[in-house]
């Protein structure tokens, strides 16, 4: 009687398993970010990434870039979309297993306020020295903040730097306990522009060559097994972006699956550079590109040790030719 | 010294690992032993008996150490130091192999090439069943359907051995063979392979910001860099080689041609809208399904067979150049072993969130060093060292600004010249500020005095508001009634409920954060001081009375030694719950702190660095515990003994 069911339980275990190995080289996981509206999102909800890779896609929403680091690690995902490039570094300098593939959205950079009624702006922004400034340290917004004082040569060793989540840095700043704040989020920035100008204006931004980038990664282990879900991956995005026409009904679409209203929704896709692959392997993927450079002085914002080389050889363009 | 430490740390860690492991054993002994004697004459329940027994606490200690080390990987550092660094060399293999087993039937149950064709033929089936009739003419649905039949026919075709592409058979013959002497080289053992200079001059294991050197620094090591870098070529060639076979040849170039005519098809014509969509969508649909069977990728299994049966014994040659390793990793490294990433080799499992004891301290060592220039300390501030307070700035502190701005007169304006002459009013601004020299006074300084001085700041004020109210409380009926439902309503809410309005209403300087800690402690305080107060025996209160005591000599020789034993332990979970909310209240606006650094190093995720908080924080809490136990010991001695 026991053997009988140690057989069956035996016999369970391995179909148990045929069934998930078989299932396992027939799909991929990716990461995404709900309230972050690409226009690829359309593509994932009508299930167009499944034809094109010929193979099941899974998609799983993910809060951090830092969590999505920690499921790829597990081997829960195979490919990440539009993980931040900070926590892709991060990952990095902690030496995680992962590539960089791709790049998935640009976007401006995040605002630093200065408060109204200080009399400071770009002409004069050197007299930021000795002020008080609340900064999210070790996040893009942190990292934009230095692009800004390294542009407007200003001293930041004179500053009086205080780490706060964007919130409580609008809310400093309405107070006046602040004098300027970086922040980053729609709702934040929103009520640190009611009290607040923005050190450098979007033009500014843009001749100054400071920007931010979300990076497509995926794990070293699915890069070098299954390359050619990889390409078709990106072959895929590339295709649903350029079919992008903007419509109402598209925009809809992307908002549900975004889990935003349609206002915000507009917004925030108007707000996206959606880089061709073509354009990408351009400006980005090539000699002294924009994604190893925009890594490498990122690193150097979280650890002074940080090494450009280490970095730029994670960086790979090959999956976008 | 302290660099040779830091280099030497493995070792250091072996000669500990063996102290810790004499000490689990002796304290065990010991605690054995004295159980035994006294298990006789021992009434249970008798708090005496909770008395004594060191061992049992060295025990305890022995154990999260041991338990520590082992699961970081500090043991296999320890004791096997180039283990590492040989795992990352197989992981090179395994890593440069990759792109041909996972073709194979190694690591999964099947082909690759059996998954492409079990994959393909379902979606044509599916596609095929699912032509949408009414956009399409008659003539268009057979073409199409023999489009299908195309694909399918390129599946038969490539899975034929009889077709297959002789340069490809040739190439698999030929990467075969090599792989074959590679299975050879790594059977011949590692013997007369050194490893070479720059290898042995890497930074050793976790000393660095790489954690496993990737050079080979073993001969072992050598072997298996060799055999990878050997089968870099094999896997590049293996990649190319494609089932490239005339019979599909011209079945492609014709699907081609007849797609592409379907295509200026739908664009020429002119349907409906939806008519339109739906034959780009279904065009598309077998296009793509027919893009994936024309590059070749698909090779009747036989074919594999021979590369399969070589890298399978490559596999076995690989197991047995292992030896040893497989026993000691599976032993002393749990978890997922090292993992090779581009440009380093990493710990996987339990040890990737756990650093290592050794490389803790080392960590703190560093953090500890109050040299700022020679890379101590963090963020610009020192751990915990001292530095010159200006007395001005205290003198500034007590006296307010607006005194210089009520002085009469007007502050000096620069004259024509550009001098400035400063007169009284100027003066007294800036004694107010600070901005004058009155000497100076040591004074500590730190993150952790930071941390130190809120916490302790916030206590001495729970104490000294709390217990007098809370006495009061216990013997007054106003008190108790007025402050009760004040103390009530905000006592249940946690801290964090508070933190957005501290942040408006004291701002970012130390008297917000303070204040958190203070209403944390307060509360505390007055309930512990009350339930002391009011618990006090009645007997004693009127014996006191009944022998003329006055109300000020009852509260203070009668009623506060019997409320003494409650607040001092309301004192010690005050402390304890101090700490606990500091790293919140450090996170209101950070700038220094032990709960600022740990902010910071989470959102980096380095784990030794919030290992180092987690510890820090521990301790302090120990050592203020430890205090408190003494001062309760030499307070109430008569405590538990009524």
């Amino acid at each position: 009687m026991i053997n009988t069911f140690k057989k069956a339980l035996v016999a369970a275990a391995i179909t148990a398993g045929a069934v998930t190995s078989v299932q396992a080289a027939d799909e991929v996981n990716v990461a995404f970010f709900l309230e972050w509206a690409t226009p690829n999102m359309i593509a994932k909800t009508d299930g167009s990434y499944a034809d094109a890779m010929g193979v099941d896609v899974n998609w799983v929403d993910f809060t951090t870039g830092t969590a999505m680091t920690e499921a790829m690690l597990a081997g829960d995902i195979d490919i990440s979309y539009s993980q931040g490039l900070a926590p892709f570094v991060t990952a990095i300098q902690q030496g995680a297993p992962l590539k960089m593939v791709g790049i998935a959205v640009v976007y401006e950079a995040n605002d630093c306020f200065v408060r109204n009624g200080l009399g400071i702006d770009s002409s004069n922004a050197s007299e930021l020295e000795g002020k008080t400034v609340a900064v999210p340290l070790n996040t893009m917004a942190d990292f934009a903040f230095r692009k800004y004082m390294a542009h407007y040569d200003v001293d930041i060793s004179t500053m009086n730097i205080v780490d706060q989540a964007p919130p409580d840095g609008a809310k400093s700043l309405a107070d006046g306990a602040v004098d300027m704040a970086c922040i980053f989020g729609g709702a934040s920035a929103k009520a640190a522009g009611e009290v607040g100008t923005p050190i450098m204006s979007t033009q500014a931004k843009v001749d100054a060559g400071i920007g931010s980038f979300d990076v497509v990664s995926v794990t070293e282990k699915f890069a070098t097994e299954n390359p050619e879900l990889v390409k078709s991956f990106l072959e895929a995005t590339d295709e649903y972006n350029s079919a992008f026409k903007g419509t109402d009904e598209q925009y809809e679409i992307i908002a549900t699956a975004a889990g935003m209203d349609l206002e915000t929704t507009k917004s925030q896709v108007d707000a996206f550079i959606l880089p061709s692959n073509k354009e990408q392997m351009e400006q980005f993927f090539g000699e002294g590109g924009l994604a190893a450079e925009g890594a490498a002085s990122l690193g150097l914002v979280f650890s002074d040790e940080s090494d450009k080389e280490a970095l730029a050889k994670t960086i790979d363009g090959s999956f976008l030719e | 010294m302290l660099e040779s430490l830091s280099d030497n740390r493995a070792s250091i860690a072996a000669v500990l690992i063996l102290l810790i492991l004499a000490a689990f054993v002796v304290s065990l002994v010991i605690g054995k032993r004295q159980s035994r004697l006294r298990a006789k004459d021992e009434v249970f329940g008798d708090p005496q008996r909770t008395r004594g027994g060191w061992y049992w606490a060295l025990l305890g200690v022995c154990t999260i150490l041991l338990t520590w080390f082992y699961f970081s990987w500090g043991v296999g550092r320890a004791y096997f130091p180039q283990t590492a660094n040989e795992m990352c060399q197989i992981a090179k293999l395994d890593e440069t192999l990759s792109p041909i087993t996972a073709r194979l039937p190694i690591e999964s149950r099947y082909y690759k090439s059996t998954l492409l064709v079990s994959r393909n033929t379902t979606q044509l089936e599916t596609l095929e069943s699912s032509l949408p009739v009414e956009a399409f003419t008659e003539q268009e649905q057979t073409e199409l359907l023999a489009l299908i039949e195309n694909s399918r026919q390129l599946i038969v075709n490539s899975s034929d051995p009889a077709n297959l592409n002789q340069e490809a058979q040739v190439q698999f013959e030929k990467l075969s063979g090599e792989i074959e002497t590679l299975s050879a080289d790594l059977r011949k053992g590692s013997e007369g392979l050194e490893p070479t200079a720059e290898a042995l001059a890497q930074p050793k294991w976790g000393v660095s910001s790489t954690e496993i050197p990737i050079l080979p620094t073993t001969s072992r090591g050598v072997l298996f860099d060799q055999v990878a870098s050997k089968s870099e070529a094999i896997t590049a060639a293996f990649v190319k080689v494609r089932n490239h076979i005339p019979a599909n040849d011209a079945l492609i170039a014709d699907t081609k041609e007849r797609l592409a005519a379907l295509k200026e098809a739908n664009e020429s014509g002119s349907f409906d809208e939806k008519t339109t969509e739906a034959r780009n969508a279904y065009v598309k649909a077998v296009d793509r399904i027919f893009k994936r069977l024309d590059d070749g990728l698909i090779f009747p299994s036989k074919s594999l067979d021979t590369i399969n049966a070589a890298i399978t014994d490559l596999h076995d040659a690989k197991n047995d150049a292992k030896g040893n390793l497989t026993l000691i990793d599976a032993v002393f490294f749990p978890g997922k072993g090292v993992v090779k990433s581009k440009t380093q080799c990493t710990e996987q499992g339990s040890a990737r969130w756990l650093p290592k004891p050794t490389d803790v301290v080392a960590t703190f060592g560093k953090l500890a060093n109050p040299n700022l220039e020679d890379g101590g300390g963090y963020r610009g501030f020192p751990l915990l060292w001292w530095k010159w307070l200006p007395v001005a700035d205290v003198t500034g502190f007590l006296f307010p600004d607006w005194i210089a701005d009520a002085w009469p007169g007007e502050y000096a304006r620069h004259g024509s010249d550009g001098s400035i002459d400063p007169n009284f009013k100027d003066k007294l601004l800036a004694f107010a500020e600070g901005e004058v020299n009155l000497g100076s006074i040591p004074m500590l300084d730190g993150h952790i005095w930071d941390s130190l001085f809120r916490v302790l700041v916030a206590l001495a004020l729970g104490i000294l508001l709390g217990v007098p109210l809370g006495l009061f409380m216990g013997v007054s009926k106003f008190f108790k009634s007025f402050f009760d439902p004040l103390i009530e309503l905000y006592r249940p809410v946690p801290p964090l409920a508070w933190a957005p309005l501290i942040l408006t209403i004291f701002g970012i300087k130390d008297d917000g954060k303070i204040f958190l800690l203070f209403m944390v402690a307060f509360a505390i305080m007055v309930i512990s001081a009350r339930t002391g107060a009011s618990g006090t025996q009645l007997s004693k209160i009127r014996a006191a009375h009944s022998l003329g005591s006055t109300d000020r000599q009852i509260m203070w020789n009668v009623i506060f030694p019997n409320a003494l034993p409650e607040i001092l332990t309301g004192i010690r979970i005050a402390i304890g719950v101090c700490w606990g909310t500091l790293v919140a209240a450090e996170m209101l606006a950070g700038t220094t702190g032990v709960g600022f650094i740990e902010n910071i190093a989470r959102t980096v995720s380095d784990y030794e660095l919030i290992w180092v908080t987690i510890l820090i924080m521990g301790i302090l809490g120990l050592v203020f515990d430890l205090m408190m136990r003494w001062v309760i010991d030499k307070t109430i001695p008569w405590r538990g003994k009524g």
